[in-house]
């Protein structure tokens, strides 16, 4: 053979030996989405390999709003959100199944025990017309408030938005915005005058302020009477999802023991 | 190749090879241009929607640009404008603020810094040095990034910051480790190793008759470098300027983590407090915006962005070349 044609037959060669192999057996899920659902959602992929010998969903995280577009463009499986569905800004065509329920705290610096803020309280903070510590009751330091936020495009900023501040209010914009639950809980650790709102699973390490007289623990979420919890969704294309992922968001909907005692522990369960 | 006819052979000895080969070549070359075309066309198709509805004020000032982006995203238009309405000049503002100042303060550090590693340096040091320089300008810019975000930036809002300077501006904005300062000093160690090889080779490569006759004319050593030298090397201090610039200019997400990310245009009658308040600039907003991708308002917005980035970039090119071009009558290869 001429040079060129078997240097090109063994590429191509090459490349079939690669690729035949790595399409051989079930491909793994991919899910995506909200930082609040991680936690929850590597938990259940685990066990959802463990009881069905499926291969283990892979669980990637980057706010609510890219698993929507993820899912959306057919980049993943599932998308992972924990904000209800907008109505004109998601695109169409997705099927949003509920899956959980979750507590909202709002935490401050363990410096700062705040034990409880009113509704009024809270918007007052939130909203930035309350910027010192001074004119907050049972704040027990002083100075600026260091107001800490989520991006835009976060599904927790959106419940804790329409939960605690309402449909028109919205978060100071002079915020410090956060990408995940995780870097909130981080700044909130390390500065002694913030303030923010995290996913419940994200409150070790930080004060947890009651809401409304409430305490943030998982018994009040689970029993109701901590108003701050919103729904977890796992959201797929109407047309064109795999078998196994409808099969995996059954698996967890079902309400079988190993799911409600995963999601019991620090979320609430619902089916 | 025995393709080739027997008189194509005789007329041009190895004449068909290299024909496909300057077609080959050509055909790549042209299709880089085509592919840098189609870019370009793209991003200002996209771009259009959010220059048509907000004419020449897309660049003007009115309002929290954060505010606007974030109403966007949630498909709610603010009282008395359209979706798409934005003021970019926050954002515009901050871009330049951080380039401008990384790239002065480059320069001056590049230019001294190349001329100790050629002039004065002993050979044991420069030998040091030459490699370091080039290994920094080729750290990636995250890595930079998490440093100033995870080690500098606390230290910098537990030590640098007081309780007083943050109360004197509260109402407006908050202050952060993570600010205009944090943000042009880490740009700054971005961009002056490029500096310093491309100056530092310039100034190598200044003809030894010119340096050696100045001496001779009993000139000293720190003149001939400053008089001789460094004019020589001016095209190349230049073309280090152009290149600095454009990195700094595209530089996204080490910027979008340590710049504050707030779209607030600092105001330098603040004073001190003119350092640590919170920017964001444009490379970073679109990084920052960027899972919003699917709202078509925000998405053309995020592109109207990017082709401000393009133009510049374009502009600086041309800023390059003009400069150079007095040079050249002094007879510098610019």
């Amino acid at each position: 053979m001429r040079r060129p044609t078997r240097t090109a037959t063994t590429a191509l060669i090459v490349t079939l030996a690669l690729v035949v192999p790595a399409t051989a057996g079930a491909r793994a899920l991919l899910l995506s989405g909200s930082t609040s659902i991680f936690p929850l959602m590597t938990q259940l992929a685990a066990a959802y390999h463990k009881a069905t010998h499926q291969p283990t969903p892979k669980v990637g995280q980057g706010t609510s709003d890219a698993g929507i577009n993820e899912v959306a463009a057919g980049k993943v499986d599932i998308g992972d959100v924990s904000r209800d569905p907008i109505i004109g800004v998601d695109p169409k065509g997705l099927v949003f199944t509920k899956i959980a329920r979750d507590g909202v705290c709002v935490i401050t610096n363990p410096k700062n025990p705040i034990a409880n803020l009113s509704r009024e309280e809270v918007i007052a903070i939130f909203t930035g017309s309350v910027r010192d510590w001074s004119e907050v009751p049972g704040a027990k330091i002083s100075g600026s408030i260091d107001l800490v936020d989520r991006v835009a495009s976060s599904g927790t900023q959106d419940a804790f938005q329409n939960i605690f501040l309402g449909e028109t209010l919205k978060i100071s914009p002079s915020a410090e915005a956060e990408e995940s639950n995780g870097l909130v809980q981080n700044k909130i650790r390390t500065d002694e005058n913030a303030i923010g709102f995290v996913s419940f699973d994200f409150t070790p390490g930080t004060n947890a302020v009651g809401y409304q007289g409430i305490p943030c623990t998982l018994q009040n979420a689970k029993s109701g009477q901590y108003q701050g919890v919103r729904n977890f969704w796992m959201v797929t294309k109407k047309t064109g999802t795999s078998p196994a992922a409808i099969k995996f968001i059954d698996w967890i909907t079902s309400g079988n023991a190993i799911t409600k005692k995963i999601i019991g522990s620090d979320w609430i369960p619902i089916h | 190749m025995s393709t080739a006819s027997a008189s194509q052979r005789r007329q041009s000895p190895g004449g068909s090879r290299d024909r496909r080969a300057e077609l080959t070549l050509g055909a790549l070359a042209v299709g880089v241009l085509a592919l840098i075309a189609l870019m370009v066309v793209t991003v200002f198709t996209k771009a259009w929607p959010s220059f048509a509805h907000n004419g020449l004020d897309w660049f003007g000032s009115g309002g929290d640009a954060d505010v606007q982006l974030k109403a966007m995203v949630q498909n709610t238009p603010l009282p008395g404008h359209s979706i798409y309405y934005f003021r970019a000049w926050p954002l515009i503002w901050g871009t330049l603020l951080t380039t401008g100042l990384a790239v002065l303060i480059g320069l001056v550090f590049s230019t001294f810094a190349a001329v100790f590693i050629v002039e004065f340096a002993p050979d044991a040091l420069r030998r040091v040095l030459d490699p370091v320089v080039r290994l920094l300008a080729a750290v990636p810019s995250v890595v930079y990034g998490l440093i100033g975000i995870l080690a500098i930036a606390p230290w910098v809002e537990h030590h640098l910051i007081s309780q007083q300077r943050k109360h004197s501006v509260q109402e407006i904005v908050q202050l952060t480790g993570a600010n205009l300062g944090l943000a042009t000093l880490i740009l700054t160690v971005m961009i002056t190793p490029i500096m310093v090889a491309i100056t530092s080779r310039s100034l190598a490569a200044v003809p030894r008759s010119w340096t050696e006759g100045s001496a001779a004319l009993g000139v000293n050593r720190w003149r001939t470098t400053w008089r001789v030298s460094l004019r020589t090397a001016r095209p190349a201090i230049i073309a280090g300027a152009v290149l600095a610039t454009a990195r700094a200019l595209g530089e996204a997400i080490m910027l979008s983590m340590v710049s504050g990310s707030r779209g607030f245009a600092a105001n330098p009658l603040d004073g001190g407090t003119f350092l640590f308040e919170p920017v964001r600039p444009l490379a970073a907003t679109i990084i920052d915006y960027i899972d919003g991708l699917s709202v078509v308002p925000l998405a053309q917005t995020l592109y109207a962005m990017a082709a401000v980035l393009l133009v510049s970039s374009a502009l600086l090119s041309l800023a390059g070349w003009a400069a150079k071009q007095p040079l050249k009558k002094y007879g510098i290869r610019a």
